[in-house]
């Protein structure tokens, strides 16, 4: 059956005659049938030699794939205040490896984002932290992109492993703070109080 | 007599200035004690955004108060893994991703909103000072500004936006003593009404995860060190031996508060001999981390790095008995 519906498409790509006008609709509202399409374009142009030197095979849909799960969209900050700008600087003292990111291209950054969100976005960061304290060394151009990454190599172990310890300790603070009765009801006496009060 | 007639109507012109600020702080106050009854019996369905460093994390928030007086709360973060909070009566339940759902018996849920503003908010003033800050426009809607100072420079500030109608909660912003915000909740939508929100119907009718008993004793444990330094009004609350959630580290742990800041304290022996201190910041929490003689000191909480830093410096194990 599914033999069939690449064939339609087939024939649509080799002699593009008007066939069934819902034909052509199916083909569009189908993904599959879509990206047959597509291949056979791509397989006609290589034959044709007609290929352009790049292809970005689904370079969009990956980026669409990654901005849909970058959790920072929305962003309601009021105006840029004097007190907003002056805590923009701050923060840009306080977070110098942020910061060479920033600098770098807005594209680079996407491409490097649809990397990284593939590879380990979903479970394990609830939070992101902003990195402060120790700077990693040894950045000379913010714009070249690949001695940003190997320097974040060379750093890796330590930064990855610091990292995930500040990330285990926040959860970890806020685990403590939910099974901290005394914490939360200092006014009314829990149970637990009450019964080693009795006990006392 | 002449000095002394000059002397009376500036003692007379004083008098009126000094009682305003004094009705402008019991004013600041009152609100602040509306606020914490508008928490606690509205029924209300509301959005908000917590506003960290660089990214956001939205809530949905419904409340109400049933026929039994009793209040249904739902909690829920928006992003990422479902992480919901539940409340009923005084069983709290937490749905995340790390742990299986379980319940708490407490009387407040914790989450990004700190516990006191629906508690006993004005044992604040103890420890800090509440002051009027004029009004504004939040969320659509006329708001009065309290701050709510630390007496203490070793804290940082809370501001809130009130509703002038309501009284709830519009704004909350976190400050440092240079007036910079460093974290913020800012509601988005905010829909009072005289009944009940339906998905509260709906939890009543729910079954919550079974309650977890903390063993008696559990925070309370003996432990061999002492924090030595905490800014001023920080009580101890906890003590206790865990191991971290997700690094399944063997911890010391001992926590403190002022009635609206937490502050962990965790201590492990370490591999290194020594390691400077190094920290992170998740909005205006601090997580800091350095290796002192062997020992492994951690401090997380909303305070300033400075104080954080002198905190974990103050750790100071005791002498045991048992050595010679």
């Amino acid at each position: 059956m599914s033999e069939s519906k690449f064939e339609t498409v087939s024939s649509l790509v080799d002699n593009y005659q008007a066939q069934d006008d819902s034909v052509l609709q199916d083909v569009l509202k189908d993904n599959d049938m879509a990206d047959t399409w597509q291949r056979y374009h791509l397989i006609g142009d290589a034959i044709r030699d007609e290929l352009p030197n790049e292809l970005d095979f689904d370079l969009t849909d990956a980026i669409a794939n990654a901005i849909a799960e970058e959790p920072t969209v929305l962003a309601p900050i009021a105006k840029p205040t004097i007190k907003e700008k002056i805590k923009a600087k701050v923060v840009q003292f306080s977070k110098p490896f942020g910061q060479v990111a920033i600098a770098a291209s807005a594209a680079g950054m996407m491409v490097i984002g649809v990397q990284q969100n593939v590879a380990s976005n979903d479970t394990q960061t609830p939070y992101q932290v902003a990195d402060t304290g120790r700077a990693v060394g040894g950045i000379a151009e913010p714009v070249s992109l690949n001695f940003q990454q190997n320097a974040r190599v060379s750093q890796e172990p330590t930064m990855a492993e610091q990292h995930r310890k500040f990330h285990a300790l926040l959860q970890d603070h806020k685990q403590q703070l939910k099974i901290s009765a005394l914490a939360t009801s200092e006014v009314t006496e829990t149970p637990i109080q009450e019964a080693e009060k009795s006990a006392k | 007599m002449k000095q002394l007639v000059l002397f009376i109507s500036l003692v007379l012109s004083a008098i009126p200035v000094k009682a305003s600020q004094q009705d402008a702080i019991d004013d600041a106050e009152s609100w602040l004690t509306q606020l914490s009854h508008s928490l606690n019996s509205l029924n209300f369905s509301t959005s908000f955004v917590v506003v960290k460093n660089n990214h956001a994390e939205p809530y949905h928030w419904f409340h109400g108060v049933n026929e039994n007086g009793e209040r249904l709360e739902i909690l829920s973060l928006l992003n990422g893994p479902r992480r919901d909070v539940l409340k009923k009566g005084d069983v709290v339940s937490y749905i995340e991703p790390e742990l299986p759902p379980y319940s708490v018996n407490t009387e407040t849920l914790s989450g990004p909103i700190p516990n006191i503003f629906s508690g006993d908010i004005l044992s604040l003033k103890e420890h800090y000072n509440i002051i009027p800050a004029g009004k504004s426009r939040v969320l659509g809607r006329s708001a009065q500004i309290v701050r709510i100072l630390p007496k203490d420079a070793g804290k940082y500030a809370y501001w809130v936006w009130l509703d002038q109608s309501s009284h709830l909660l519009l704004k909350l912003a976190i400050v440092n003593r240079k007036g910079q915000q460093l974290e913020q909740i800012q509601f988005t939508h905010l829909d009072i009404d005289d009944k009940i929100p339906e998905s509260l119907n709906i939890l009543e009718k729910t079954e919550l995860p079974e309650v977890v008993t903390i063993p008696e004793g559990f925070q309370e444990q003996k432990l061999s060190w002492v924090v030595d330094w905490l800014p001023s009004g920080f009580k101890h609350i906890n003590a206790n031996r865990h191991s971290i959630l997700t690094t399944k580290q063997p911890v010391e742990f001992q926590s403190f508060t002022d009635g609206l800041v937490h502050v962990s304290v965790y201590v492990s022996p370490a591999q290194e001999q020594q390691r400077a201190a190094d920290f992170v910041f998740d909005g205006a929490t601090i997580a800091l981390n350095q290796v002192v003689n062997g020992i492994e000191v951690s401090v997380v909480g909303k305070v300033p790095s400075v104080s954080a830093k002198r905190i974990a410096d103050s750790v100071r194990l005791l002498v045991t008995n048992n050595t010679p």
